[in-house]
């Protein structure tokens, strides 16, 4: 495994139109686990959507050091899952997505595919549209697609949200065999717990300021608030 | 809510009727009368309906060993809905290259645009319009009405499926471009799956229109059953006419109960079995048998 950056945030300025934060100097490296902390409308989506592409950084930039094709994984908040298609057609958008054309592709993307829908413990729901499943099954499939498609950085917007602890065991042991082989994870999550437990780093937002703290600085940090 | 509802309705309806008054010129004497003339009509023109229709004609000589194969009726029906069931096809495959290029959500604007403008000119032209001009490029025919039908195809079908996949949410998008699918991959496996149950039944619906508008374009002489009405009417023979109108209504409504039972396949509506009376029956007489058991 590697130790350059996978992702490099330079003076990064998020926002529609009015900035959200104060310029974010950063770097990600592979394996880490990084939960985006803070309270709801202060940017926390619009910094995972601006690493993913989807939105302009208003100043500043972002460099993403991804070999080959399907480099980046992204589980929106809405999970952007293909509603009225199979589960197995909605994971198999990950391999899709990673394997490039060669003789072999078919049979790879259906290895693969299979591998992340067994992981996941939905083998039974393999043929059943998408939109018939629970939410939970919902995110673990969303989960799969990510599986199958072996991204060396995966972002995520809440995708524990919503999830037992059964479901949220079943998901995060998932996504562990991904950080085992070097992919580094930036997800924003609410719950507290979920990020202490299975981070490596906290990203705090605060107004517009960020704070980037290790586990213990943030056990740290908030205890000390409990004190105060 | 529901009085301004009421309101808004009055007095569009006001409105309405101020245009109509308009356009007749406050002339409404050339109504009245009007509904007993179509009663007269009816009556000495059209009913009967003619059956003759359904019988063999009496050239070319029929070498079926059924005589309605070599009806007017058959012959006519069946041509317009081969008419319209390749024109739909084409049609369709036609509108779906050009509607994703035309969806806003799928491509740039500078792209999405012209195909726009594009799509706009092939639907101003009624598929009416469409059969007379390639009846004087190419000639009379079903070739004729097949090139009409499948250019007024492209242009009604790809407005309807540009909307669709503007209206289909974002996530699923945002997803695949940010995993780095393409954009041939994100149509063909995101927006058509996606979309795939309004698809299929804008499909059906196209068909069925192409069925009633085929008659009409062989009026022009591209071919069908419109050929045969024009002839008829012109011949006034009404009675025939009456016998082959029942007869695109049968089909019609045919095309809809089929239009129907195919997308109650793939409609949410279909995840949630529905009771039938048959279910209902067969479960009640399950229940009797137990019961006396």
């Amino acid at each position: 495994m590697s130790n350059e950056a996978i992702l490099t945030l330079n003076q990064l300025v998020i926002g529609y139109g009015d900035p959200l934060s104060e310029p974010i100097t950063l770097e990600v490296k592979p394996g880490e686990i990084i939960a985006i902390l803070g309270p709801s409308g202060i940017g926390k989506t619009t910094l995972i959507r601006t690493i993913a592409g989807l939105v302009r950084p208003l100043s500043g930039s972002f460099d993403l050091n991804l070999e080959g094709r399907g480099g980046l994984g992204y589980i929106p908040q809405r999970l952007g899952l293909v509603r009225h298609a199979t589960v197995a057609h909605n994971v198999s958008l990950g391999a899709r997505a990673s394997i490039p054309w060669s003789k072999t592709m078919f049979q790879e993307r259906k290895e693969r595919t299979y591998e992340a829908i067994r992981t996941l413990g939905i083998e039974d729901k393999a043929a059943e549209p998408v939109r018939r499943l629970s939410g939970g099954q919902q995110r673990r499939v969303a989960t799969a697609r990510t599986l199958a498609q072996r991204p060396q950085l995966m972002l995520a917007d809440e995708f524990l949200g919503e999830l037992d602890q059964t479901n949220v065991d079943i998901v995060l042991g998932a996504v562990g065999k991904l950080v085992e082989k070097g992919t580094a994870i930036v997800m924003v999550e609410h719950h507290e717990d979920n990020a202490k437990n299975f981070a490596t780093r906290i990203w705090e937002i605060r107004g517009k300021q960020f704070h980037d703290m290790t586990i213990e600085e943030w056990n740290e940090h908030t205890s000390r608030g409990e004190e105060e | 809510m529901k009085l301004r509802l009421f309101a808004i309705l009055a007095v569009l309806f006001f409105f309405a009727w101020r245009t109509l008054d308009g356009l007749v010129e406050g002339d409404w004497g050339r109504l009245e009368g009007g509904l007993s003339n179509l009663s007269v009509f009816f009556r000495e023109s059209m009913w009967p309906p003619n059956w003759s229709v359904l019988e063999a004609r009496s050239y070319p000589v029929c070498e079926e060993d059924i005589e309605f194969f070599c009806s007017v009726g058959y012959l006519g029906m069946m041509e317009t809905l081969k008419i319209a069931f390749v024109s739909t096809i084409l049609g369709f495959v036609g509108a779906i290259s050009l509607s994703s290029l035309a969806a806003r959500n799928l491509m740039p604007m500078w792209v999405a645009i012209p195909v726009r403008i594009f799509l706009s000119a092939v639907r101003s032209l009624p598929s009416l319009i469409w059969a007379i001009l390639f009846v004087i490029v190419i000639g009379f025919g079903p070739l004729s009405g097949v090139l009409a039908m499948t250019f007024y195809t492209v242009g009604y079908l790809g407005k309807l499926q540009y909307e669709v996949f503007e209206g289909m949410p974002n996530d699923p998008l945002e997803a695949g471009r940010a995993m780095g699918l393409s954009r041939p991959s994100i149509l063909m496996n995101i927006v058509i799956p996606e979309n795939g149950n309004h698809l299929l039944s804008q499909l059906m619906f196209m068909f069925e229109y192409n069925v009633r508008h085929g008659t009409v374009i062989g009026i022009v002489g591209a071919g069908g059953i419109g050929y045969y009405i024009s002839t008829y009417l012109k011949f006034l023979q009404y009675d025939k006419v009456f016998a082959l109108l029942i007869l695109i209504f049968i089909v019609v409504v045919l095309i809809d109960l089929l239009s129907l039972a195919v997308r109650s396949f793939v409609n949410e509506e279909g995840d949630v079995r529905k009771p039938t009376w048959l279910n209902m029956l067969i479960q009640a007489r399950k229940q009797d048998s137990e019961s006396e058991v």
